[in-house]
């Protein structure tokens, strides 16, 4: 019996629910492509329309089971990407995401207008963690506001299907959740990194340059399912989980909690085919429990 | 100083000096640790460590037939497509890639002068290959009194290992020398970007791919930090 692993995430239908978390997969090309039976699909590193310098070093610290990571949103910028990248993710038979970001509503909104109808690039995600040069450097993604100002102006440049990547650091997610929604988000992703901090206690200073970072891995990963879960119960439109994903019981953990598919990241760097054993390990489980497609897999999502 | 050797054929056939591997293990860190691969004999490779936490604490604690998740050999490597003499300087830890550095070096028919240094006798690497070995130690316990890069002469291809500052000197002294950095490492194959090293021209490499082994001068060694030892996880 083979089970059907397919996933429906807001107009995009996936051969598997586990896709590779933006900034851990790089643009696809650095690694072979193990296994990709397996890869329901791969959100891009971050990308601006112009090309940044990321912060600079140390960039990562290990802390208790997780890491930090302040990069920058290192990037060659949207030519570049339609140069060397698009014309190689045209060729694949997986979706190929790009995870968006601007200092202003209105780049994200330009940088969808140049990337969309390009061969090989499936749909966005937008990272809302990105200071607002507008508002003093306020997050987008803390204000529902300004959180769905910049999902309408992504929406109005394309027809693509539009994911919005929400952060942790808020008081309540269903709030940003539900903005975004109706701004138009065909999909929400939760969550991104939590702001962290480690100190050198040799030099009595942060050990990342940046001072804090995004930390992420199975540290974090009680603390996604619950946010993720919030923002299922929240809204509508499919969620992907996010967060410290390791194993097939860490992601059927998150589609338990109402997600719809997941994303690996941090396991990626340690395990090199670790979206593979998510993938099969899933499948496995729904084998062994009767089920003959994911969409049969119980939730548990009881409505506010 | 221990070394560890561990059966990985497929590393041990194609590995290059100053390339690496990433190493994961349990119990251990969350992220793999690379090592400069050592020594590759047959089908076995070598690395060196220093016991600086609970995680290669585990790692030397291990036992014959114990098992390891090494990724490699990852990065780029010395460039020994030269003719004449090569002077080896490495510093502490950096001793790590030079075995198989001498070993390639006489394969293309350069003249080997391996420089070690440390802080004091103690802390020398006991194992010395080259036509010519020079010892230096801060303390003069052994050799030269003074560090490695002022007791190595003058060679036409210079190739250099050790904590950050001593390659900063080499960069000083030998502009086009190459050298293999010391970072924190994330991934190892290139997609975190954990691992940027930055460059004179402005922005940044990553040092496991287009590194571990830059251009001395491309370096902007005044923002590239010292070696940090790794914060020990629980």
């Amino acid at each position: 019996m083979t089970v059907d692993m397919s996933a429906q995430i807001g107009g995009l239908r996936l051969r598997g629910p586990v896709l590779a978390a933006s900034g851990t997969f790089g643009y696809g090309t650095e690694v072979p492509l193990l296994e990709r039976r397996a890869l329901g699909g791969i959100v891009s590193k971050g990308i601006f329309l112009r090309p940044r310098e990321g912060t600079p070093p140390p960039r990562i610290v290990e802390t208790p089971s997780g890491m930090l990571n302040a990069i920058g949103l290192q990037g060659p910028g949207v030519e570049a990407l339609l140069r060397e990248y698009t014309p190689k993710w045209a060729e694949w038979d997986f979706p190929v995401l790009v995870n968006i970001n601007g200092e202003t509503a209105a780049e994200y909104g330009e940088l969808a207008a140049r990337l969309d109808g390009v061969p090989g690039v499936a749909g966005f995600e937008i990272n809302i963690s990105c200071p607002n040069v507008e508002q003093g450097g306020l997050y987008f993604g803390n204000d529902p506001h300004a959180a769905a100002a910049v999902t309408e102006s992504v929406r109005k440049r394309t027809n693509l299907p539009v994911w919005v990547k929400l952060t942790p650091m808020v008081g309540d997610i269903g709030v940003i959740a539900r903005a975004v929604e109706s701004a138009g988000a065909d999909a929400l992703c939760a969550i991104n990194t939590f702001v962290g901090m480690s100190i050198d206690l040799n030099a009595y200073k942060p050990r990342l340059s940046f001072r804090t970072g995004g930390l992420s891995g199975p540290a974090i990963r009680p603390l996604a399912v619950h946010l993720a879960h919030q923002t299922a119960r929240a809204v509508r439109i499919p969620v992907i989980g996010v967060g410290g994903i390791r194993r097939a019981d860490d992601a059927l953990e998150f589609l338990v909690a109402g997600c719809s598919a997941v994303q690996v990241g941090t396991a990626t760097f340690v395990n090199p085919r670790a979206i593979a054993e998510v993938h099969d390990g899933i499948a496995a489980h729904l084998h062994a429990k009767g089920f003959s497609s994911l969409a049969e897999l119980p939730r548990y999502l009881p409505r506010d | 100083m221990f070394v560890l050797t561990m059966r990985a054929p497929q590393v041990a056939a194609t590995v290059r000096a100053g390339q690496f591997v990433n190493l994961g293990w349990a119990p251990g860190p969350l992220l793999r640790r690379p090592f400069s691969v050592y020594r590759a004999l047959d089908e076995d490779i070598e690395i060196v460590l220093k016991a600086v936490g609970s995680g290669t604490a585990a790692l030397l604690a291990m036992e014959m037939g114990d098992r390891v998740s090494c990724l490699g050999p990852l990065g780029r490597g010395f460039d020994l497509a030269r003719a004449g003499t090569v002077v080896l300087v490495s510093g502490g830890l950096g001793v790590a890639p030079m075995p198989i550095a001498a070993r390639d070096a006489r394969a293309a028919g350069l003249r080997v002068t391996w420089v070690h240094g440390a802080r004091t006798a103690e802390e020398l690497c006991g194992e010395a290959d080259g036509d010519e070995v020079v010892w230096a130690t801060d303390d003069g316990s052994r050799g030269v009194r003074g560090t490695a890069v002022a007791a190595a002469p003058d060679a036409d291809v210079v190739l250099a290992c050790g904590p950050n500052r001593m390659l900063a000197a080499v960069a000083e002294r030998w502009p086009d020398a190459q050298v293999a950095v010391e970072t924190y490492m994330g991934c190892g194959t290139g997609v975190c970007l954990g691992c940027t090293v930055p460059l004179k021209r402005g922005g940044y490499d990553r040092a496991c791919k287009e590194g571990p082994v830059f251009r001395a001068r491309d370096i902007d060694w005044a923002a590239l930090p010292s070696h940090l030892p790794y914060a020990v996880t629980a």
